[in-house]
Order: C-alpha cells, then structure tokens, then sequence
C-alpha cells in the first residue's frame, strides 16, 4: 500500500466518522471490574470470533443421563448464542461481538448448511420469529426482516422498529448489560430484558433491571418483572403460560454470593428485589435497609456465578415422560469466581402446582476441574420439533443436538 | 484470605478453553511480508506516522480486531482492502506471527520529555489503565500492549474513543478515557510510548 493512499484513507475516516453521541462519563473504572478487590486480576474470559475447526469442537467431552447422545448439529458459526426457528424450519442465532445472525437449514441429506445471514449490527443476540418475520433486537436497535425463510441468500431491507420500542442505548446502559434476549409470548407480545446499567448500582428502577413485553409494532410496553438484575433467558410455561426467567447475580460480592436464579412471574410487574436483595440474601452495600421478605422469591437458585442464559421448557417426545415441561437451562459459566461453576445444561424439576423441587445437572463434561479450564459455553437450548435438543456453544462456534434411544 | 495463590492458579489457566486452533506463525510471516510490512514495519514496529506497531500484541487482540475491520464494525479505510474476505486462518496465522516477534519502540522514536511523561504517568493510576491492560501494560487476551507503542497512534486513538468515533470490541475504553483534554491524552500517550 503507498503512502498517499493511506493519507487518503486517514482523511476519508475523518470526514467519513460516524456522530456518535458522547456518552454521559461513566466511572472510568470499567463496568465489569467496578468493586473488584485489591490484587484480584479476575476478568471476564475473552470471546473466540474465528471457526472452530471440526475436529477441534469438543462433543466428545459431553456427557448425558444413559440413552442421550450428543452430535453436532451445526458448527463453523463464531460466537453463536440465541436461537430462534422459523415456520419452515430454518434456525436462526444470534451472537454478540461478531455483530453476525447466522441462517441454519437441512439439507436432503440431513445434513445442515450454514449462512452469515446479517453482519455488522451491534451485539445481535435478541430473536423472535413471528410469522414468516424475523425480529432482531441488537441493542436498541430493533429490526424486522419480512419472508426471510424465501430470501435467505439475499435478506431484505429491514423495516425499522427501533423507534418504537424506545429501548435504551449502550450509551445509557453505560457499556453494561445492553444485550437483549426477546421470545414471543403466547399472548403474541415479545418479551425481552432490560439489564442493569452497572453491576450493582442504586438505577432507575422504572428503567433498568427489568423483564418488558412489547406488541410485535413496538406499543403497549408493559413491565413484567422489575428488580431482575440482567435475564438473558425467558420462556413461558407450556400449561401455566407463565413467564419464567433467568437472572443473572451481581459480581463481586464473593465466590458463593450472591447465587443465579430463576425467576417465576406470577403476576405482571413483581418485583424480585435487586439492587436491594435476591431471595433472602441482602446485598452487602446495596440493601438500603429493605427487608428482603418485602420481595418476590426467586423460584429456585442455580449457583453462584454460574451465569444461567437461555432456558426452555421440553415440550418434545423424544425424551422421557420424566422431562415433559421441565425446564432445560443453559449456564455459560463462570468468570467473577476462583473457581470455575456452570458450562453445563441443568434441569429444574417442577412439581404438580409449579415449584421447583429439585435443579440436576443434564449436559456436563465441558468443564475441566482439575485443570481449571473449559471446553465451551452453552448459552441456549433450543427444543426441535422432532423432540431433540439443540445446544448452542458460544465458544466454539458450534450448535450440539441431543437424542434419546431408549 | 488466601486469594492471591488461588487467583494465580485458576485465572489465567482458566482464560483458555481447552483445544486451541493450531496457528502457524511461519504461514503468517509470509503473509505479512507481503500484506502488512509496508505500514506496519518488517519488524513489527511500525516506522510510520499514524501506523500502530503490532510486534508483541496478544494473538487474539490482532485476531479481534481483523475480525471487527473484516465485519464492518471497526471503520478504517486503509484497512478494508487488506480485511475484507480474509479467511478466519489467515487472521490467525497473522495474529500468531506478530505475537512472536519482539516488541519494542519505533525507530524514531522522539526525546523524553520529563514533565510530560511525568504528567502522562500520574494518569495512568486514576484512570485504572492497569485493569483492564494489567500493571505492566503489555495487554493481555484481547486487550493490547499500549507501551512502547507510536506516540501519534496512541494520541490519536484515545481522542478517537474519547469522542465516540471508535469503539473497540467493547465501549470500555470510551468510557476510559471520557472527559480527557487534549494535554491529557498527549501526556498519557507521551508516557505510553516512552515505557519499554
């Protein structure tokens, strides 16, 4: 490259700069280390964005109950997260820092085949498909692409909905807890989080830290759940149509405090306690002399810093009777501990009346304990109409499909 | 409490999932003779005003931001013809070639000025540089190496964060370096490219 085309390069960035906003100062301490200890060097690990060659995706660490299998499904997609399923079958994910949607269809074979089906958008985790629209909610950002399934190779302009949904900016989320995870209800409004704009902070609880429903235009927003700290996962109960969620737990306030959990919805706009309190455990520096039976109970508590993301209830067939309308989580793993919790799929058993009576783990073998090392991150699960199981692996790029062989 | 043994033993092990890709740092010296060495130095150390040296940054913060400029979402003219279709492995090798080589200042690198590297130097504390760079400031993961790096790179990308033109792979150094002045971010780049 010559020098003058690089000058020439200089001054086209220059003219060229997009005016983004400055943002109001945050703590210049970052987000993530904000209450960190003297001498910790804890940080949360780094996201892998290049292909995870075949060979090197590691399905054959996972371990299952007798009578699963695990296969891959997909792989080759960096940084692959939320996944949502079209009327014709083809399985949509979203990511984050690669700013990519990835497309997922079967081949006659059986086989699938995998396109980049949208680039460059900001941490394009939040997916809801309805009808032959796909919804994607980066940020803020919320994009709708009509008849996607038909225009896979070549998606259409979006019909933009940001402004609709008023959802808030990274610049007012401060960098923290900005990316959304959306399902449909079946009530045919979308629900997503709102995440705090911190890791723990006196915010606008009207604001932050919430579980909001929208209808598909954008209108009518409705506070679900206020107080739930950061829910990357959500879905409804198949007979109680209730909405459940995970949340994530605050760092930095120990290894075994304060725990994940799951959140159950009774009725719209619970509050479930945070920053002041989450189940019965009140916050060291945030609990404001709130008493914690003031708020909604956690239904059940999944570990500390585990990091519980996407969760769906298995309303399959393949499976065992056992499995019917319990809840699989995905819990990515943690960073904010000494030693490593989750990077496994959990099932929370529910009772006749809805309560959970037990969490036993499903998906394990990706985390090492002894040598304090992890081969993957599941983040969601995803049930496929023939009753498998799809897990998706940020880390690796790849999406696992469990069976049952009785 | 005994964190700090614990925090040495589990941290930095754990960082790394377990299979990693086998990067062949010859494969990408080859390329980058031909591709990088032009702007970024054959060294590594770039002689070039407004180029960043890229010897001895963290593999993954080269992969990173290859990735990010291949995406669209870091914008840099000069770097889209080089980023555009480059294959995942290529990124990689290329990344693994210019974490190999020694890092070190430029070449023409200017004078220290004591009072603004004094100046730079007493920023660096409040303004919590070392938790994400870490104490020795040679980066780490996708974080990079910011000392001994161009004086003129290191001035010119933190006014790019502090006034919202760039952003990283996260907004964390845009909020780093908000509410700097001009002086400040030239003594804190001052400094920076004085630390070998």
């Amino acid at each position: 490259m010559s020098s003058r085309r690089i000058l020439l390069g200089f001054a086209a960035a220059l003219l060229a700069a997009p005016a983004v906003a400055q943002a109001p100062a945050p703590a210049p301490v970052p987000g993530w280390a904000v209450g960190r200890p003297e001498g910790s060097t804890l940080a949360p690990h780094a996201a892998r964005l290049t292909v995870t060659p075949l060979d090197q995706v590691p399905v054959g660490a996972i371990r299952l109950p007798p009578g699963f299998q695990a296969e891959v499904f997909a792989h080759g997609m960096p940084g692959v997260r939320a996944i949502a399923e079209g009327p014709n079958g083809t399985l949509f994910a979203g990511t984050r820092a690669i700013g990519r949607v990835y497309a997922i269809t079967r081949n006659p074979d059986g086989t699938t085949r995998t396109r980049t089906l949208l680039q460059g958008l900001a941490q394009p985790n939040g997916l809801v498909m309805i009808g032959n629209s796909l919804y994607v909610f980066a940020v803020n950002r919320v994009l709708r692409y009509d008849n996607i399934e038909a225009n896979l190779d070549n998606p259409p302009a979006p019909v933009d909905l940001t402004a609709a949904f008023a959802l808030p900016t990274e610049q007012e989320h401060g960098g923290n807890h900005h990316w959304k995870f959306a399902t449909l209800g079946p009530d045919g409004r979308i629900y997503t989080n709102v995440g705090v704009n911190c890791n723990v902070c006196d915010t606008d609880r009207d604001k932050f830290a919430l579980l909001v429903s929208f209808n598909p235009d954008g209108s009518g927003r409705r506070i679900e759940a206020r107080g739930v700290r950061n829910s990357v996962g959500m879905a409804h109960h198949p007979v109680t149509r209730e909405l459940w969620a995970t949340n994530h737990g605050r760092d930095w306030a120990g290894n075994d405090t304060p725990e994940d959990s799951l959140v159950r919805v009774r009725r719209s706009g619970e509050d479930f306690g945070f920053p002041y309190c989450l189940g019965t455990w009140a916050d060291p520096q945030y609990n404001r002399g709130r008493n914690c039976s003031e708020f909604s109970q956690p239904a059940a508590l999944l570990g500390p810093h585990t990091a519980v993301l996407g969760m769906r209830f298995y309303t399959g067939t393949m499976f065992p009777e056992q499995y019917r309308n319990q809840i699989f989580i995905a819990r990515r793993g943690s960073w904010n501990r000494e030693r490593l919790s989750g990077y496994d799929v959990v099932v929370a058993q529910l009772d006749a009346q809805g309560n959970v009576t037990r969490v036993e783990e499903f998906l394990t073998g990706l985390r090492d304990d002894a040598n304090q090392r992890f081969a993957d991150r599941p983040v969601e699960v995803h049930v496929l109409r023939d009753g498998s199981m799809l897990v998706s692996g940020e880390q690796m790029g790849a999406i696992y499909r469990i069976t049952y062989r009785r | 409490m005994r964190l700090a043994g614990l925090l040495a033993a589990a941290l930095f092990g754990a960082a790394a999932a377990f299979p990693a890709a086998a990067q062949d740092a010859a494969r990408g010296a080859e390329m980058a003779a031909h591709r990088c060495a032009n702007c970024h130095g054959d060294d590594g150390r770039s002689r070039m005003e407004g180029i960043p040296s890229l010897a001895g940054q963290p593999a993954l913060f080269i992969t990173t931001q290859m990735i990010l400029f291949r995406e669209g979402l870091r914008q840099v003219p000069a770097m889209v013809a080089f980023a555009e279709g480059l294959p995942d492995r290529d990124i990689e090798d290329l990344a693994a070639h210019f974490a190999s080589l020694p890092p070190g200042p430029p070449e023409d690198r200017p004078a220290r000025d004591p009072a603004l590297f004094a100046a730079g130097q007493a920023l660096i504390g409040p303004r919590n540089c070392a938790v994400c760079h870490l104490p020795s400031l040679a980066g780490r993961e996708q974080v990079p190496r910011i000392i001994g790096q161009r004086e003129d790179f290191l001035a010119r990308t933190m006014a790019e964060y502090r006034d919202g033109v760039r952003v990283g792979a996260d907004s964390q150094m845009n909020g780093a370096v908000v509410g700097l002045s001009d002086p400040q971010l030239a003594a804190l780049a001052h400094y920076l490219s004085q630390r070998d």
